[in-house]
C-alpha cells in the first residue's frame, strides 16, 4: 500500500509517537543547520563586497586582501549550504508528505522563485571568483552586486513559504481539498513583511559577528604578542560594524514582529511572554524579573490593557510554553547584549573621530574583544532561538489553523532511523567544514595579481603585513579599524 | 496543450537534463574513486563543475516542479520511498562538500574517498526508486529496485567515460584520454547488456527502444574511429531514450493530481522570465571559465 494510502487511513500520524518526534527533530536539525549557512551566504558575499569597495577607494592592498579571503570561504559555505538545502527538499516530501500533498500548491511558486534566485546567485558567485584576475577591478565588484541582491531574495522567498504556515491565505478548502488558490496571496501574506526583514538583518548580523569573532581572536593573539596587526584589525571591523549598524535595526523589527504576532496569533504570544492567564495590567516578565504592568504597556501603551492568556486557548491549540518561552528569552537577551557591544563600538569610533585620532586604542580594549570573540557564537544561538520560537510557537500546527502537525508527517514506519543517520552524517559534515576552513586560513596565499604580498609566516594566519614598517606606521597612526568605514 | 502538460514536459526535460549532467558527474565520481592514475583523476576534476556542483539544480528544478504541480504525486513518491532518496539526499551532501573540500584542501584522501563512494550510491538509490516507479514495484530492495539502480549507475559511468574522452583530449593528455575511450567501450557494451533485456522483458514501447540500441551501436562504431565529439551526442541520446522509455511506462495519474490552473500559470511564467535572466548569465560565466587566466597565470579559484 502506498504511504498516503495509509496516511489517509490514520488521520492521526506517524507509526509511533517515537517516529513522529523523530521526523520533527530532524527537520528542525537540518534546517537549523541549513539556517546557519544561508545566513552566512547572505552575509559574507555583502562583506566582502564591502571590502573590495574600500579597496578600490584606497588602493589599500589589506581590503583586496581581505576581499578575497573572504570569498574564497564564501565559496565553500555556499557549497555546503547548497547541498544541505536540497537535504530540505527532499525532506519536505519524506517528512511531511501530507503537508505537500493537500498544499504544495499553494506555497510551490514561491520555491520556483527562490530556484531562479538562488541560481542567480550562484552563478554569479562563479563569476565573481572566477572573475578575480579576467574583470576590470570596477567590473569584478558590480559582479558581487547580484550575489548578495540573489542571496537576500532568495531567503526572503523561502520566508515567505514559513510566514504562509503562520498565516495561511491565498486558497479555500473544500472537502480536504484546496481551491480557488492564488499564489500570489499566499506570498504576500500578511507574515511575509515582518519576517523577511527580521530574518535578512538577523543574517547580517549574525555572519557579521561570526567573522568578526574570528578576528577578534587573532586581535587577542596579537595583543598578548605586543604587535599591531592593521589585516586583523580591518578584518574585524567590517564584519563588526555591519552587525552593529544591523543591531539597533533588528530590535525595532524585532518590536514590529511580536506586535504582529500578539495581533495575529494571541497564543503564540502569550506563550512567548509567558501569560499564563487572561487579565488586565500584565507584568512584564523575563526570567527572574518582573516589571508590573509593563507588558501591557509596552504593547499597547495603556498599563492596564487586557492581555489574553495562554489558558484561554483549548490545551489542544497551545504550543509547548516552556521552550517558546525560554528561547524567545534567550534570543532578546543576547541581541540585547549584542546592541550593548554595537553601541560601545559606535561611541568609541565617535570618541575617536571626534579626538582627531587621538584615543586610539578605545575600540581595541581586550575585555572588549573578548566579548567580540564570543560574539559569533552568540548571534548564531539568537539565531536559532528565534527561529525555535516562530516554529514551536506555531505547533501543534503544521498550517496555522488549519492542518495539525501530525497529520502531515510520513505514516512509514521507522522515521527515528532516519533521524540518527542524519545526525552522524551532519556531526561529521560540521566538523569537516570547520576543519577546512581552519585549514584554509593556514595555507599561505599565493601572490595575488592586484597587489604585492609579502611571504607569508609559515603557521600563523594571513599575518602578511606584520613585518612591513608602513602598515605598522598607518595601524599606529590608527587609519586602519573603524575609521576606514567612513 | 494544457498547463499541465507543458509541466509534464518541463519535469522530463529537467529529468533528461540531471540524467545528462549531472549523472556524468556522478559517473565522473565512479571512474575517479577506481582510477588508479593520478593524471586520469586530474582530467575528472578539471572537468567537473567550476564552484559547487551546479547539476543539482537539475534534481531541485523537477521536485519543486513536482510538488507545486503535481503534490500528491510528489507526496506519494517522496513518503513511500523514503528511505532510499533520503540516501541519496545524503550522498548528493557528502558528494557535494567534499567535492569543494578537497578543492578547498587538496591534501585529505579520505574527502576523495568519500567522494567517489557517495557518487556511486546516489545514482544507485535514485536509479532503483525510478525503476520501482516505472514498473510498479512495492520499492527499492526488490529485483527491479537492484537492476534500476546497476543500470543507472552503470549509465552514468558510461557517460561520464564518453564525456572525458574529448576533455582529457583538450588538457593533451592523449594517454588518459585513450583510457577514457577504452572504459567508454567496455561500459557502453555492459549498458548494452543490461538495458536491452531488461526493457524487452518490461515492454517498454517500440520506438524509444530502437533508438537507444541503434545509438548505443552508432556510439561503439564512433568511439573505435575516434570521433569524439559526435560520440557525445550518440552516446548521450543512448542514454536519455532509457529515461523516457521508463517515463512512458510509469503509471502515475498525473490529471487527477494537477494543480489548478491558476498556480501552473504563475509557475510557468516565473520560469520563463528566470530563465531570461539565467540563461545570458550562464552563458557569461562559461565564456569566463574558458577564457584562460591572464599572463598565464594558473586559476586561483580552484
Amino acid at each position: 500500500m502506498s504511504s498516503l494510502a495509509l496516511l489517509a487511513q490514520n488521520a492521526t500520524g506517524a507509526a509511533t509517537p517515537a517516529d513522529f518526534m523523530a521526523a520533527r527533530q530532524q527537520m528542525a536539525f537540518t534546517l537549523g543547520f541549513h539556517i546557519i549557512l544561508a545566513g552566512i551566504g547572505i552575509g559574507l558575499p555583502a562583506i566582502t563586497l564591502l571590502a573590495e569597495w574600500r579597496s578600490l577607494r584606497t588602493g589599500d592592498a589589506v581590503y583586496a586582501e581581505l576581499a578575497r579571503r573572504w570569498m574564497k570561504a564564501a565559496g565553500v559555505l555556499f557549497a555546503v549550504g547548497a547541498v544541505s538545502g536540497t537535504v530540505l527538499s527532499f525532506e519536505m516530501g519524506t517528512l511531511w508528505p501530507g503537508f505537500m500533498d493537500t498544499y504544495g500548491q499553494v506555497f510551490g511558486a514561491a520555491f520556483a522563485l527562490e530556484g531562479i534566485a538562488f541560481f542567480i546567485e550562484a552563478i554569479f558567485m562563479g563569476v565573481y571568483l572566477y572573475g578575480w584576475d579576467r574583470l576590470s577591478p570596477r567590473a569584478h565588484l558590480l559582479t558581487g552586486v547580484p550575489v548578495v541582491i540573489g542571496g537576500l531574495l532568495s531567503a526572503s522567498f523561502v520566508v515567505t513559504v514559513n510566514a504562509w504556515m503562520n498565516q495561511p491565505r491565498g486558497f479555500r478548502l473544500e472537502n480536504g481539498k484546496v481551491t480557488d488558490v492564488d499564489p500570489l496571496a499566499a506570498m504576500f501574506n500578511p507574515a511575509t513583511p515582518t519576517q523577511a526583514v527580521h530574518l535578512v538583518l538577523a543574517s547580517l548580523m549574525m555572519c557579521g559577528f561570526i567573522v568578526a569573532s574570528v578576528y577578534a581572536v587573532a586581535l587577542l593573539r596579537d595583543a598578548r604578542a605586543g604587535r599591531v596587526d592593521r589585516y586583523h584589525r580591518l578584518g574585524f571591523a567590517i564584519p563588526f560594524s555591519l552587525g552593529a549598524v544591523c543591531a539597533p535595526l533588528q530590535v525595532l523589527v524585532g518590536d514590529w514582529a511580536v506586535r504582529f504576532v500578539a495581533d495575529n496569533q494571541p497564543v503564540k504570544f502569550a506563550a512567548m511572554e509567558g501569560v499564563e492567564h487572561t487579565e488586565a495590567g500584565v507584568p512584564f516578565r523575563f526570567a527572574v524579573l518582573e516589571v508590573p504592568n509593563a507588558l501591557s504597556l509596552m504593547l499597547r501603551f495603556d498599563a492596564n490593557a487586557r492581555l489574553r492568556g495562554l489558558d484561554s486557548f483549548p490545551a489542544d491549540v497551545r504550543p509547548p510554553a516552556e521552550v517558546v518561552r525560554t528561547s524567545f528569552e534567550i534570543m532578546v537577551a543576547i541581541g540585547t547584549a549584542l546592541l550593548a557591544l554595537a553601541a560601545w563600538w559606535g561611541l568609541a569610533w565617535w570618541l575617536r573621530r571626534r579626538a582627531g585620532g587621538a584615543r586610539a586604542d578605545l575600540p581595541w580594549r581586550p575585555w572588549f574583544l573578548r566579548l567580540a570573540a564570543a560574539s559569533g557564537v552568540a548571534a548564531s544561538v539568537a539565531m536559532l532561538a528565534g527561529w525555535t520560537t516562530t516554529e514551536v510557537g506555531r505547533q501543534p500546527w503544521i498550517v496555522y489553523g488549519v492542518m495539525r502537525t501530525e497529520e502531515a508527517v510520513n505514516p512509514s514506519p521507522g522515521l527515528r532511523y532516519g533521524l540518527y543517520v542524519v545526525l552522524a552524517v551532519y556531526t561529521v559534515l560540521a566538523a569537516a567544514t570547520i576543519s577546512v576552513l581552519r585549514r584554509m586560513r593556514r595555507r599561505p596565499e599565493p601572490a595575488a595579481a592586484d597587489g604585492p604580498s609579502a611571504p607569508p609566516e609559515a603557521g600563523t594566519g594571513a599575518a602578511q603585513t606584520t613585518g612591513e614598517p608602513a602598515d605598522r606606521e598607518a595601524a599606529a597612526s590608527g587609519a586602519g579599524g573603524t575609521r576606514s568605514l567612513r | 496543450m494544457s498547463y499541465a502538460d507543458a509541466a509534464i514536459g518541463l519535469i522530463l526535460v529537467g529529468l533528461s537534463a540531471y540524467l545528462l549532467f549531472g549523472g556524468a558527474d556522478f559517473g565522473a565520481g565512479l571512474w575517479h574513486l577506481v582510477s588508479r592514475r593520478r593524471a586520469d583523476q586530474r582530467v575528472i576534476e578539471h572537468a567537473m563543475g567550476p564552484l559547487w556542483e551546479a547539476n543539482h539544480v537539475w534534481l531541485i528544478f523537477v521536485m519543486v516542479l513536482t510538488w507545486t504541480a503535481f503534490p500528491p504525486v510528489f507526496a506519494d513518491v517522496m513518503a513511500t520511498h523514503w528511505v532510499p532518496l533520503s540516501l541519496a539526499a545524503l550522498g548528493i551532501v557528502a558528494r557535494g562538500s567534499t567535492f569543494v573540500f578537497a578543492k578547498a584542501v587538496p591534501d585529505q584522501g579520505w574527502y576523495r574517498w568519500i567522494f567517489g563512494v557517495s557518487s556511486v550510491l546516489t545514482p544507485y538509490c535514485l536509479g532503483a526508486v525510478a525503476a520501482a516507479l516505472a514498473v510498479g514495484a512495492s520499492g527499492w530492495l526488490t529485483a527491479v529496485g537492484l537492476y534500476g539502480g546497476v543500470l543507472t549507475t552503470v549509465l552514468c559511468a558510461y557517460l561520464a567515460a564518453v564525456y572525458l574522452i574529448w576533455d582529457a583530449r583538450r588538457l593533451g593528455d592523449q594517454g588518459a584520454s585513450l583510457r577514457f575511450r577504452g572504459l567508454a567501450l567496455v561500459s557502453g557494451a555492459a549498458v548494452g547488456l543490461l538495458a536491452l533485456p531488461g526493457a524487452a522483458a518490461f515492454g517498454v514501447h517500440a520506438p524509444l527502444i530502437w533508438v537507444s540500441a541503434a545509438a548505443g551501436l552508432v556510439s561503439l562504431v564512433l568511439l573505435v574511429r575516434r570521433s569524439y565529439l559526435a560520440v557525445r551526442v550518440t552516446g548521450a541520446l543512448a542514454v536519455v531514450t532509457v529515461l523516457w522509455g521508463a517515463a512512458a511506462m510509469a503509471d502515475l495519474d498525473l490529471d487527477a493530481a494537477a494543480a489548478h490552473d491558476a498556480v501552473l500559470k504563475v509557475v510557468l511564467f516565473s520560469l520563463g522570465a528566470g530563465a531570461l535572466i539565467l540563461v545570458p548569465s550562464m552563458a557569461w560565466l562559461f565564456v569566463l571559465f574558458q577564457r584562460g587566466a591572464p599572463q598565464g597565470e594558473r586559476p586561483r579559484a580552484t
